[in-house]
C-alpha cells in the first residue's frame, strides 16, 4: 500500500491536485449560485403574490426531490433533443446550482419563520415600512439562524460535485480521475482512499471555516 | 400556499393601493409563468419532441411493468440500504457516546469518514477494487453498501439527537432504580429515543432513494438504467428521462408526506440534525 502511495504521488500527485482543484471550482460556483439564486426565490416565496409562491414552491419540491444524477443526465442528455445544448463542466454546476438553490431556499424561509411575528408587529406599530423591517430585523436574524444548515448545504455540493464523474469534462473532477486511473491500471484501494480522504478534509475544513461563522454571528435562543 | 404567521405578519393588510399593486403583481406574474410554460411546450413542439413517435409506447403495458420493475429496483435497494443503516447507524451512535475514548475516537472517525465521502466515489470502489482482487459482489451491494454507508453516518447523528431529547428526568429515574447503563438504555431510553426519532428516519429514506440512483453507474437494474434501456429502444430522451424524473419527486414527496404524518401522529417534531458541527445539535 505505501507502495502503491508513492506510485501514485509520483505519477499522478499533479493530476491529483488538478483534478482537486475542478471539484472545488464546480463545488464553489455550485454552491455560491445556488444561495444567490435561492435568495431571488425566497423573496418570491415570502411575497404575497400568490403564482410566485406557487412557483417557487414548486420548484423547490421538484429540485430537492430529484436525483443529483437524474437532473445531469437530463442537462447533458436529454437538452439537446429540445434545442440546448450545455457543456459538461458548466452542465454539472448548473445541476449544483438547481439543486442546492431549492436547499438553501428552504433553509432561509426556515430561517425568516424562526422569528417571531410579534417582533414584526412591533416593528410595524413603531411606524417601519416593510424595507426596513425586511432589512433590519427580518434579514439579520433569518440569516444567522441559517449559517448551520447552509455549512450543511455546502458539504453536500462538495460531495455531490463527484457527479461531476459521470460526464465527460474536459478536465477531470476528483472523482472521475480515480474512476479513470483504476480502469487504465489496477491500484486497488490506496487511490480511492487518497480521494475520499481529500473530500473528508475538505468537509472538515468546510466545518471549521462554518463553527468559526457560527460563533462570531449565530443567535442561541 | 398557506402563510405561516411570520410570513403573513411581514405585509400589511393592504389598503386599495397596496391590494392593487398585488393584484398588478399577481397578473404579470401568472402572465410571465404562462410565457414560460408556453415557450417549454414550443421548444417541444419545434424540435418535433411531440411527435407521436416519442411518446407512443407509454400506451404500452408492458413499458410501464418495465419501469414498474425499475421502481422496484430502486426500492429494493433504498429499502435494504435503509434497514442497514438503522442498525450500523444505531451502533455507530452507541460507540460515539461510549465511555471508553479509544472507542469514541474510532466512531468517531469512522462517521466523519463515511459522511465526508461521496457515495458515488465509494460505488466506484466497489465496482472496482474487489474485481482487481478477483472477488465478485453483485451490482445490488455495489450500491447498497456505499448509500447504507453515508446513511448510517447521518442517522449515528439523529439517534444521538434522539438520546439527547429524550428528557433527563428518565435517564436518572431509570438508574435511581438500580438498572445499570445498558439496561437504562435498552428499557428506559431507547424505547422512547425510537419514537422520538422515527420520523426523523424516514425523511432520510429520500436522501437514501436519491442516492440508489448512482445504480446507473454499475447498471444495478433500477430507475435511471431502466430509462436507459427504454431510451435504447424507442430512441425517445426526453419523455422517458421526464416521466422518471417525475416519479422520484411523487415517491418522495411521498415519504415526506408519510414523515409529516408520523410527526403529527407521534407528537415528535422531524429533528433537523445538524451532522457537519453536531456539537451544535446539543446547545
Amino acid at each position: 500500500m505505501i507502495h502503491d502511495f508513492a506510485y501514485l504521488v509520483t505519477n499522478y500527485g499533479q493530476a491529483f491536485v488538478q483534478a482537486y482543484l475542478v471539484s472545488l471550482r464546480i463545488a464553489v460556483l455550485g454552491f455560491v449560485g445556488g444561495f444567490l439564486v435561492a435568495i431571488v426565490l425566497t423573496v418570491a416565496r415570502v411575497s404575497p403574490i400568490p403564482p410566485l409562491r406557487s412557483a417557487v414552491t414548486a420548484y423547490v419540491e421538484i429540485f430537492r426531490n430529484m436525483p443529483v444524477l437524474c437532473l445531469l443526465v437530463f442537462i447533458v442528455y436529454a437538452l439537446p433533443d429540445l434545442g440546448l445544448v450545455v457543456d459538461y463542466e458548466p452542465a454539472a454546476i448548473l445541476t449544483l446550482v438547481l439543486v442546492s438553490s431549492s436547499f438553501a431556499c428552504e433553509n432561509l424561509r426556515t430561517g425568516i419563520n424562526t422569528i417571531d411575528a410579534g417582533q414584526i408587529q412591533a416593528a410595524r406599530s413603531l411606524g417601519l415600512g416593510f424595507s426596513q423591517i425586511v432589512g433590519s430585523i427580518v434579514l439579520p436574524q433569518a440569516l444567522r439562524a441559517v449559517v448551520q444548515p447552509m455549512v450543511t448545504l455546502a458539504l453536500s455540493v462538495m460531495i455531490s460535485s463527484s457527479v461531476g464523474s459521470l460526464v465527460p469534462i474536459a478536465h477531470k473532477e476528483l472523482t472521475g480521475l480515480v474512476a479513470e486511473i483504476n480502469n487504465t491500471e489496477a491500484l486497488g484501494v490506496t487511490t480511492f482512499l487518497v480521494a475520499a480522504l481529500m473530500y473528508v478534509f475538505t468537509g472538515l475544513l468546510i466545518a471549521f471555516v462554518g463553527r468559526r461563522i457560527e460563533r462570531r454571528f449565530a443567535l442561541w435562543r | 400556499m398557506a402563510m405561516t404567521p411570520t410570513e403573513a405578519a411581514l405585509f400589511e393588510a393592504g389598503g386599495p393601493r397596496a391590494r392593487r399593486r398585488i393584484l398588478i403583481g399577481t397578473v404579470l406574474s401568472a402572465l410571465a409563468l404562462a410565457a414560460l410554460v408556453a415557450w417549454i411546450v414550443y421548444r417541444f413542439y419545434v424540435k418535433g419532441q411531440l411527435a407521436s413517435q416519442y411518446w407512443y409506447f407509454f400506451a404500452q403495458l408492458n413499458v410501464w411493468e418495465f419501469i414498474g420493475m425499475g421502481l422496484v429496483g430502486t426500492l429494493r435497494a433504498a429499502l435494504g440500504a435503509g434497514a442497514i443503516a438503522l442498525v450500523v447507524g444505531l451502533v455507530l451512535m452507541l460507540g460515539r457516546t461510549s465511555r471508553w475514548a479509544p472507542v469514541r475516537w474510532i466512531a468517531t472517525a469512522v462517521i466523519e469518514f463515511f459522511r465526508g465521502t461521496p457515495t458515488l466515489l465509494f460505488i466506484y470502489a466497489m465496482f472496482l477494487v474487489p474485481a482487481q482482487m478477483g472477488l465478485k459482489v453483485s451490482t445490488y451491494w455495489m450500491v447498497v453498501i456505499p448509500v447504507s454507508a453515508y446513511a448510517s453516518a447521518v442517522l449515528a447523528e439523529v439517534y444521538r439527537a434522539g438520546v439527547n431529547a429524550v428528557p433527563d428526568g428518565q435517564k436518572e429515574a431509570g438508574i435511581s432504580l438500580g438498572l445499570s447503563p445498558a439496561q437504562n438504555f435498552v428499557h428506559v431510553i431507547m424505547p422512547q429515543m425510537f419514537r422520538i426519532v422515527t420520523p426523523t428516519l424516514v425523511t432520510q429514506l429520500v436522501v437514501v432513494v436519491k442516492d440508489t440512483s448512482f445504480g446507473y453507474v454499475v447498471t444495478y437494474p433500477e430507475l435511471m438504467v431502466n430509462a436507459k434501456v427504454l431510451i435504447a429502444n424507442f430512441s425517445s430522451l426526453v419523455p422517458v428521462y421526464l416521466v422518471v424524473a417525475l416519479i422520484y419527486v411523487l415517491v418522495n414527496l411521498a415519504i415526506s408526506r408519510f414523515a409529516n404524518w408520523l410527526s403529527r401522529r407521534q407528537d415528535a417534531e422531524i429533528l433537523k440534525v445538524d451532522t457537519v458541527m453536531p456539537h451544535a445539535v446539543e446547545v
